[in-house]
């Protein structure tokens, strides 16, 4: 593996994507189902417009109520949706302007590939030749010229999934809405309908927004991600505000993979650094992610993260631990993970190293080491009340 | 080597129907291995685990257990542990998690006493971190939480030898990764023998002391997994085993411990120490999307291919860049770790790699029947 700055001297400006404005402003959305349940609980988000909107969270977090909301077959309790403009919160599904693909496709059987996406144009009032020109352009772009005049029958999962999606986005719609639609499919063909997602949104220059649980998807897709939990929303942001200025600890223990500590805030503190002291010792953080004015935290318990990539075995940084190696898992094409183990007293925990360059790694005892700015802060554990870190977010 | 493998297998053959699903299968399996066999859907695989359970019955070959020519041995005499994905059917509903444990134990022909029975649940419970489950019922625990009491149940049973049929593929990402770490614990801590399918070659690629690659009835090929990961024996595994750029080419010319390729993208220079393929043979070549450079630094590298950047990803850890070059309908990916480099609006760019990270194929398969359209058609 080379080194990562092969690209750094082709621009000194950070990529800036223009903003074409708002497509999608949800404010205040409330479901309550019959039953008394709350599943949406007064949450508000907007998507750019020709942006990859992901929304994750574990199951019941109410991002399927979310999505029915959005597609118009639930009537919500509450709260506005506006798409490009314009209220659609009571308009009818069908004049809304939002295309859907689901898992399982819902092709009809009975007609062939071209004939299944021609047939929502059919509605439309378009003349043949205008209907033949879409049609034509989206057998070429999901590269189903050869299948055209097959029935849905005799493709593979992945050849449905595409037609599923040129189906709708014949259309032409404002926004389309994905419901985990690479659910059911194996590793391998998985990876390869993600690269094609990625590359059909470019080339169509709508709005997406996808609804999975499946967090590895999320971080390879989106432009902007929404983590719910419990009916609402833990943050929305871009994948590296996610990643890297994670909200709460909800969000970075259900996003990539961390280790998390817990520890109190020390009162003697510069405005660039903060020390933070936990069983396993005191280390230096950054206040960066922190919300609230230092001076307003000092002396309560927080936690915070390192990513497994940005703990080094060597002493060369401000902050180091003890720890004995448990096992090492050499992953051929990615980064090598060493499992740690850390003890002091009656404190232990378990540590996750992650690294791409390691070729061998010592057994028994080592020094890791980090900086204090990949110590991130965590000052709330969930938006949502009386969620306890250990029971509710690390545990099993 | 006969007297070290504990399962040994013989020219297995097995037909279903006039579907031939396993052929000339040859393995043997040493004493403590952790050997993961992966393959596309409907490639045997699941087949292959039935028929050293004995619950299926190939048409001809051999298995040997621990020595022993295994046909004469109904399955529940074979002292095999079994764990399969659908667990939720085979834990008892009215047991408790301590119950459901005891069954296995009470089932073997000598069963031990309630003591140690007793000991026995406690150890293997405090080993999967369990224990405050012990007097729950299946339907009060999560499904990790049951994915776990039936390891328990089929561990606790001390078989020298466990198959695995891909039990943790309907667990979700995270306690997916964390069975994954437990498992290569528990392999260690138990030294018993593992063989464990799955279609997942991510998880696959963690977990094997040895991997065995399948296609469709027979195996591709057996190694380690960085063997099989940097060796693949042919464009099939290369390709089913980890990510990868593929081109079509042909072999203009042979030099020493290189040749050179024409390919869609233009020539390349590609490392062959062995023997050499005949000059205008046909294969492809295949390159790891992590050898690759890009940008400016794709100069210092021999094989360079004027590309434009056609989509970048950052997933937290790593980034991936899609680029595409002409005369080549599929983009390829290359993938640096971290996030990803200033690289404002131009999409002209160079990707760059050195001969030693390609690798050129004339075999796609084993099997003889597979062409390169067929790989990439797989993938469909």
């Amino acid at each position: 593996m080379n080194e990562t700055s092969d690209l750094s001297t082709q621009s000194e400006q950070p990529e800036q994507t223009e903003s074409r404005g708002t497509m999608l402003d949800v404010s205040g959305l409330t479901k309550i189902y019959p039953d008394g349940t709350l599943a949406v609980d007064g949450i508000d988000f907007t998507v750019d417009a020709g942006d990859f909107c992901v929304i994750i969270g574990p199951s019941g977090c109410g991002k399927s109520t979310t999505l029915h909301s959005l597609v118009g077959n639930l009537d919500v309790t509450s709260g506005t949706i506006s798409l490009d403009g314009t209220d659609i919160t009571d308009q009818p599904t069908h004049t809304r302007d939002i295309g859907l693909v689901f898992q399982d496709f819902q092709l009809f059987p009975h007609l062939t590939v071209a004939e299944n996406i021609v047939y929502g144009l059919e509605q439309m009032g378009l003349d043949d030749q205008e209907k033949r020109r879409r049609t034509e352009r989206l057998l070429e772009m999901m590269q189903l010229e050869e299948l055209a005049d097959r029935d849905p029958e005799e493709l593979s999962a992945g050849q449905k999934q595409r037609v599923a999606l040129a189906r709708s986005l014949v259309l032409e719609p404002k926004l389309l809405l994905l419901d985990e639609p690479l659910g059911d499919m194996d590793y391998k063909l998985q990876k390869r309908m993600e690269r094609e997602l990625l590359r059909i949104h470019r080339e169509f220059d709508t709005t997406f927004i996808y609804v999975t649980h499946d967090q590895t998807q999320a971080m390879r897709l989106a432009d902007q991600i929404i983590v719910m939990n419990d009916g609402q929303v833990e943050q929305s942001g871009s994948v590296a505000e996610i990643y890297n200025s994670p909200n709460t600890a909800f969000v970075s223990a259900f996003v990539g993979d961390s280790n998390t500590f817990t520890g109190t805030l020390e009162k003697e503190t510069t405005d660039s650094s903060v020390t933070i002291n936990t069983e396993l010792g005191s280390f230096t953080a950054s206040p960066d992610n922190l919300h609230s004015p230092i001076s307003e935290v000092i002396e309560s318990e927080m936690s915070f993260l390192v990513r497994p990539q940005h703990l080094e075995l060597s002493d060369e940084h401000e902050n180091t631990l003890e720890c004995a190696v448990q096992d090492v898992i050499w992953n051929p094409g990615s980064s090598t993970q060493v499992l740690l183990d850390v003890r002091r007293d009656d404190a232990s925990k378990e540590l996750r190293l992650k690294s791409w360059e390691l070729s061998t790694v010592p057994e028994g005892d080592v020094r890791v080491s980090w900086k204090p700015e990949h110590t991130i802060l965590l000052e709330q554990t969930s938006v949502v009340e009386g969620i306890d870190l250990e029971k509710d977010i690390l545990g099993s | 080597m006969a007297d070290q493998s504990v399962i040994s297998i013989d020219s297995l053959r097995k037909q279903f129907a006039d579907e031939l699903v396993l052929d000339r299968i040859d393995l043997s399996i040493n004493d403590g291995e952790f050997c993961v066999v992966i393959g596309p859907s409907g490639c045997g695989k699941s087949t292959l685990l039935k028929c050293i359970a004995g619950v299926t019955d190939p048409d001809s070959g051999e298995i040997h257990l621990r020595g022993k020519n295994a046909e004469a041995t109904p399955a529940r005499n074979r002292n095999i542990g079994l764990v399969f994905q659908e667990f939720e059917e085979t834990l008892f509903p009215h047991k408790t998690v301590e119950e459901n444990i005891a069954f296995g134990l009470k089932q073997k022909a000598e069963p031990p006493s309630e003591d140690q029975i007793g000991d026995q649940i406690d150890e293997m419970l405090d080993l999967l971190a369990i224990s405050h489950t012990k007097s729950s019922y299946p339907d009060e625990l999560s499904g990790g939480q049951q994915q776990r009491v039936e390891l328990a149940r089929q561990l606790v049973r001390d078989c020298d030898i466990t198959l695995f049929d891909d039990p943790l593929a309907d667990l979700d990402y995270k306690l997916q990764k964390r069975m994954e770490i437990e498992m290569r614990r528990l392999h260690k801590e138990l030294e018993s023998t593992f063989l464990y399918v799955t279609h997942n070659q991510d998880q696959a690629l963690k977990l094997a002391d040895r991997l065995i690659v399948m296609n469709d009835g027979v195996i591709e090929q057996i190694g380690t997994p960085e063997e099989v990961y940097t060796n693949p024996a042919n464009a099939f595994v290369g390709r089913f085993v980890g990510d990868s750029n593929l081109l079509t080419g042909n072999v203009v010319q042979r030099a020493d411990s290189e040749i050179r390729v024409e390919t869609p993208v233009g020539e390349l220079g590609v490392s062959n120490d062995g023997d050499q393929p005949a000059m205008d043979s046909e294969g492809v070549v295949l390159i790891r999307p992590e050898d690759i450079g890009i940008g400016d630094g794709a100069a210092r590298y021999r094989n360079e291919v004027d590309v434009v950047l056609e989509g970048k990803t950052y997933t937290g850890e790593i980034t991936e860049y899609s680029v595409s070059a002409s005369g080549h309908r599929d983009e390829l990916q290359v993938v640096k770790p971290g996030k990803p480099d200033k690289i404002g609006d131009k999409k002209e760019t160079k990707i760059g790699f050195d001969p030693d990270a390609a690798q050129f194929f004339e075999e796609i398969s084993v099997t003889g029947e597979m062409q390169v359209s067929d790989l990439l058609e797989a993938e469909q």
